[in-house]
């Protein structure tokens, strides 16, 4: 922030204070003149970005086309790059074919709960660990770290084992509470809360912040973009996992997403692509809903924060 | 968001177990419906069937334990869907077996039950068929023997394919071919040439599963055809001169450009890129839908050499007696003549009793889909796949990643020679010890 400053104040006359465009300008200015080169690596570098963004978009593209193709067009030579004729009937074969809004809610439900109580969790561990002082602090922290070289295929028998003897096979709570463990986000946010400036902690404690008014007004503001990104991976494993809630649903009473749509895939022959596709288009759109709106946050969790004024 | 004080964060936090709370009612709430099969003692009556639906039957099973329970009033069916392949049903059923609330049936593939039947996991039906008074000699005899294993047989088939010849009638016709498969892989070869002269740009002979998409299933029948194989019982015989002459063909084929491996040959077939493949019978129905061309289906080369796949249905060891009876009350009636004839109509999977291609719904059947009485016809000429890729631990993907390394020009010899002792160490470390002596 200061940078542009300093080109501002050097540019202008000292008894004007610049306007805030004016500023903006400069700055513009200031950066297109230091990014300033040959047109060949320009040119080199808009082909790069059009080569990741081709490798990244066509896949995508493809999926979203062939949802909407009929079946006899889907593998075909040369290959339809535009559905024609399109057809909506793959989506319809979705929600009817399989119980699509029953998985859809499920998903919501274990991915909604699952992920609320890792965010929650792992945020208050990450704050006792590193703003708080009691003792065993860590040992507590290594058994955390422990937790997180265990890979989770490892423990899935004895999991299995310990649920189904509680009764709770095909039910939300044995699907979502082996899930709710979160030693990535402890570590991850603990490393964070530890980076922010101990000054600052110091004065807030001095100014008489208690231990929650210092997480929630102080900490959390200047850890957003942290958070966010955690939240979000955090959201879209839940929303992906399939290991865990295949071993425990035995219908669509509780099966999410990834679990249902597998119904579609023939698995002796061959599969009729095009409601996979559909399925997976709509399975796609809640995530990217909501990576839509967090990417607002983080750039407001930038610029905002205790840091402010 | 700076505004929110200690109390409001407490509420967000009561919210938040709010959530977590309503959640556990709502799976409360399914568990009396759901939990009741499960247990290890189980509840009478209730049985527990545990499919991958194959070849997307799932309506079709449905179908059928709704005739089962109206049938036999005081049981009932619960269908789970434990998995998309067969691989994943084994899993889930791994699971169950260390941590309990076992199923009353479970679908087996022909290279899963073994394991299952060598560790004592999944129950001999012989006995409970004998009470229930079961014709067992109307069972497609290949089919069932499949599940053999001393003197004991432990599933019953259930969802079952072969292989099939499928050819483009089309650039057939173009290659003045009659329109017939192949009589033998030297027949083949010499029709080759012919084929790849009236093949466009960019289209291939034929074209075969690679090693990681059961490569080792179709080959088989290669091996068979030079008289090689890939075990005598228990013996493993992939350095007999046989079947190294047959891996040498392949090898051959694949030099000059003939055939070409694939992960899903059934896509480049119905898109009219290959002349030819050897496919599972149970892609029939989507080939048919998918492609824009006729397509033509003809026994694979060589007599008597077709090698058998697909699942049958077992029972769990672990379970009481009345729930082996009821369940097996259940795998008899889903593979009775008429359930096998719905079910195989719609999948494209093989009858598995004789007697079905009597039933009148077969023959009207058979007439109107040509291409699924070629099917069918060979089921008289298939054969009892070799242990040392059924039996053995692994020994599908252990010889698939041999054949690949064939196909791409590695030496013939050598590559069977380390299969031999691959599979030879497998057999004397995992299960010889198991065998009843």
């Amino acid at each position: 922030m200061s940078a542009p400053a300093i080109v501002g104040t050097i540019d202008e006359p000292p008894t004007a204070p610049p306007s805030r465009r004016e500023r903006r300008a400069d700055q513009n200015r200031s950066e297109s003149s230091s990014h300033n080169r040959g047109p060949l690596m320009t040119t080199a570098g808009y082909v790069g970005m059009t080569v990741a963004l081709l490798i990244v978009a066509v896949p995508l593209f493809w999926i979203i086309i062939t949802s909407f193709k009929e079946r006899g067009d889907i593998y075909v030579r040369p290959a339809q790059w535009w559905p024609n004729p399109a057809t909506t009937e793959n989506y319809h074969d979705v929600t009817t074919r399989i119980p699509f809004s029953n998985y859809f809610r499920n998903s919501l439900i274990i991915t909604g709960v699952t992920s609320t109580v890792k965010i929650v969790l792992g945020v208050i561990s990450a704050y006792a660990l590193s703003l708080l002082r009691f003792p065993g602090r860590g040992i507590v922290f290594l058994v955390v770290i422990a937790a997180l070289m265990v890979p989770n295929q490892i423990t899935v028998i004895s999991n299995y084992a310990l649920v189904a003897q509680l009764g709770w096979r095909n039910t939300y709570q044995g699907i979502i509470i082996p899930l709710a463990g979160v030693a990535f986000g402890t570590f991850l946010m603990r490393n964070q809360f530890l980076s922010l400036p101990g000054e600052i902690i110091e004065a807030a404690r001095l100014d008489g912040a208690g231990p929650l008014k210092l997480l929630w007004k102080v900490v959390l503001p200047m850890s957003w973009p942290t958070l966010v990104a955690f939240s979000l991976i955090t959201v879209v494993n839940e929303w992906n996992e399939y290991l865990w809630p295949f071993l425990m649903s035995d219908d669509e009473r509780v099966a999410p997403l990834p679990v249902g749509l597998t119904q579609l895939q023939n698995n002796d022959g061959v599969t009729n692509w095009g409601p996979v596709m559909a399925g997976t288009v709509l399975a796609m759109v809640p995530i990217l809903v909501l990576f839509l709106v967090l990417q607002r946050q983080m750039i407001k969790g930038l610029t905002a924060g205790a840091l402010k004024g | 968001m700076n505004d929110v004080t200690r109390r409001g964060f407490l509420g967000g936090l009561a919210g938040v177990a709010g959530v977590a709370g309503l959640a556990a009612c709502a799976g409360g709430s399914t568990a009396p419906a759901s939990g009741g099969g499960g247990g290890q003692a189980g509840t009478a009556g209730q049985i527990e069937f545990w499919s991958n639906h194959p070849g997307t039957s799932k309506p079709v099973e449905q179908a059928i334990i709704k005739k089962f329970e109206a049938a036999n009033t005081g049981l009932k069916v619960k269908l789970v869907d434990a998995g998309q392949n067969y691989e994943e049903v084994a899993q889930k059923f791994n699971a169950a077996l260390a941590g309990g609330q076992l199923p009353d049936v479970v679908v087996a593939s022909d290279v899963t039950w073994f394991n299952f039947a060598l560790n004592k996991q999944i129950t001999p039906i012989d006995d409970l068929l004998a009470t229930a008074k079961v014709d067992t000699s109307d069972y497609v005899d290949a089919l069932f023997n499949d599940y053999n294993f001393s003197d004991k047989h432990y599933a019953l088939p259930y969802a079952r394919s072969t292989p099939l010849f499928y050819y483009n009638k089309d650039l057939w016709k173009k290659a003045g071919l009659e329109d017939r498969g192949p009589k033998d892989w030297d027949e083949f070869k010499a029709w080759a040439p012919k084929i790849k002269a009236a093949l466009g740009n960019g289209q291939v002979a034929l074209e075969m599963a690679d090693g990681s998409n059961y490569l080792d299933w179709y080959f088989q029948n290669m091996a068979w055809t030079f008289g090689g194989g890939y075990s005598k019982e228990w013996t493993p015989t992939f350095s007999d001169p046989n079947t190294i002459k047959a891996g040498q063909f392949l090898q051959g084929l694949a030099k000059d450009g003939t055939v070409k491996f694939n992960k899903s040959p059934e896509a480049d077939f119905s898109a009219g890129l290959a002349a030819c493949i050897m496919q599972s019978t149970g892609s029939l129905g989507g080939i048919t839908k998918d492609a824009k061309f006729d397509v033509g289906t003809a026994f694979l080369p060589g007599d008597g050499n077709c090698p058998t796949g697909g699942a049958g249905v077992a029972i769990p060891m672990n379970i009481s007696d009345e729930r082996k009876a009821n369940a097996l009350k259940f795998i008899a009636f889903l593979t009775n003549a008429e359930n096998t004839v719905t079910f195989t109509q719609a999948t494209g999977y093989m009858p598995v009793r004789k007697s079905a291609v009597d039933l009148p719904a077969e023959k009207a059947f058979l007439e109107k889909n040509p291409n699924a009485k070629t099917a069918i016809d060979q089921l008289a000429k298939t054969r009892s796949q070799d242990n040392a890729r059924v039996l053995l631990p692994g020994g599908g993907a252990r010889i698939g990643k041999g054949l690949d390394q064939v196909a791409q020009g590695q030496d013939v010899a050598t590559v069977f020679k380390g299969l031999d002792q691959q599979s030879q160490q497998v057999f004397d470390s995992q299960v010889k010890s198991k065998l009843p002596s």
